[in-house]
């Protein structure tokens, strides 16, 4: 699906010192994304490091295929194709959702307030239990900031897929989100 | 405009990507319909709860792992890379030749993965385009900086004189605990100095090895464990530390 199969084959050459070099320049700086995309697919942080590392080295085999478009959801979408095949060895996801949590819990946090944490780790937790298809969706946009168009082409959709698949995206937020505040009842009743 | 075909729109909207043309209808359109001002509502939370969620940048081992892969691929870089990337090459090959050995018999003795976290935090300030949190030559500035966000006050000294500029301080988390660590420059050489409290009491003297055209340095003076990193030339890592060490002595 997506990039493997309509993408050139890795043309079987290991890349040279220039290629590296270049990669270096065009994609690297994108790892930041890449991981935090990956975060969100794998909901485990371990995972999420081999599917970056994984990514980027598929991204630099086909690096030779690149033809100057833009380079982050060129990576995003490797990404998003690379879990596809890896999420089989991952395939515990549900007790990966604690992990998220306690992750955000513990994140650098220093100057915010203990209210301001306590809702971010509900989002972050309600995010995280959200079905992959409209998780992914969310992640692109509110998160990589991505257009919609960006966004079609790293998911492989026509726009207005995008489109509607992020208003139901947000409203199953908004109800996951009402439900765990709901339960816990943590006077955030302002959502 | 029916309800229908506004409803549609909000999402669009709240994500700037509808048409001047459509925004103008959209925005004429909610002025009378309840609803629709509900969900846009409702849609700008979501959008603004997800966007306040913390950054999660990929962490330094990974980083790591990256950049040994890349050079396994492709040689050393290049002399002409910048030379961030050089540090990260010359950092990620730390890992590899020192692994567990170099910090061992640290924080809390348990070698392993502490010293991954102190490599993987000299690498951050080798890498980072702001290599510091707090910057200043100033120790009056720097050392302040450190209360309230680590349990001990480290010990700053600016070595501009001896020819190593303080150009700041920045946090590292070392098997869980936060620590200080100070940044100098020499020419145009970064060296990170990681501090922590010495379990054990006595100076050493400095403990300087070569790899890979890397200076490390550990000792124990006043009180504190001290870890340099640089590619600066051993005997230059030597003055450093000889320089701290009178620095410390003095109270300066």
């Amino acid at each position: 699906m997506g990039l493997m199969s309509d993408a050139p084959e890795p043309d079987g050459r290991t890349p040279d010192n220039r290629t590296v070099e270049r990669f270096r320049i065009v994609v690297l700086p994108h790892l930041d994304s890449a991981y935090g995309f990956a975060r969100w697919l794998a909901r485990d942080p371990v995972a999420a490091q081999d599917l970056a590392q994984e990514s980027l080295l598929r991204a630099l085999r086909y690096f030779h295929a690149f033809r100057g478009e833009e380079a982050r959801p060129w990576l995003l979408r490797i990404v998003r194709n690379t879990w596809t095949d890896m999420r089989t060895r991952y395939a515990a996801e549900s007790e990966s959702l604690e992990t998220v949590e306690n992750q955000v819990a513990a994140g650098p946090d220093p100057e915010q307030s203990a209210e301001a944490g306590e809702r971010r780790r509900h989002v972050a937790a309600a995010l995280a239990a959200l079905p992959a298809e409209v998780r992914e969706v969310l992640v692109l946009r509110e998160i990589e900031d991505l257009s919609y168009k960006q966004i079609a082409g790293v998911l492989d959709l026509p726009i207005g897929t995008v489109m509607s698949r992020l208003a139901r995206a947000r409203e199953k937020l908004a109800a996951e989100l009402r439900g765990r505040l709901g339960r816990r009842d943590h006077g955030l009743s302002d959502l | 405009m029916d309800c229908p075909t506004c409803e549609a729109m909000v999402d669009a909207y709240v994500d700037g990507e509808l048409s001047a043309r459509d925004s103008v209808e959209f925005e004429a359109a909610l002025a009378i319909c309840t609803d629709c001002r509900q969900r846009l509502e409702a849609a700008r939370t979501m959008s603004g709860l997800l966007r306040g969620l913390p950054a999660d940048p990929a962490p330094d081992l990974l980083r790591a792992r990256i950049e040994r892969e890349l050079r396994a691929i492709a040689g050393r870089p290049h002399e002409r890379a910048r030379e961030r990337m050089r540090w990260a090459a010359v950092a990620a090959s730390l890992i590899v030749a020192v692994g567990l050995g170099w910090l061992g018999g640290n924080l809390t003795g348990q070698g392993g993965r502490q010293s991954d976290e102190m490599i993987a935090g000299y690498l951050r300030v080798a890498m980072a385009e702001t290599p510091v949190d707090v910057a200043s030559s100033d120790r009056h500035t720097v050392k302040p900086w450190f209360v309230g966000r680590i349990d001990y006050a480290p010990p700053v000294h600016d070595l501009t004189a001896q020819g190593f500029p303080l150009l700041g301080g920045r946090l590292d988390v070392v098997d869980g605990r936060k620590v200080a660590v100070l940044v100098y420059r020499r020419n145009q050489h970064r060296l990170a100095l990681t501090v922590w409290p010495a379990a054990t009491a006595g100076n050493t003297s400095p403990d300087i090895t070569v790899r890979d055209g890397f200076a490390l340095a550990r000792w124990r003076h006043a009180g504190f464990e001290m870890r340099a990193v640089s590619d600066l030339a051993p005997a230059e890592m030597g003055s450093f530390a000889t320089a701290l060490d009178k620095a410390a002595d003095s109270g300066s």
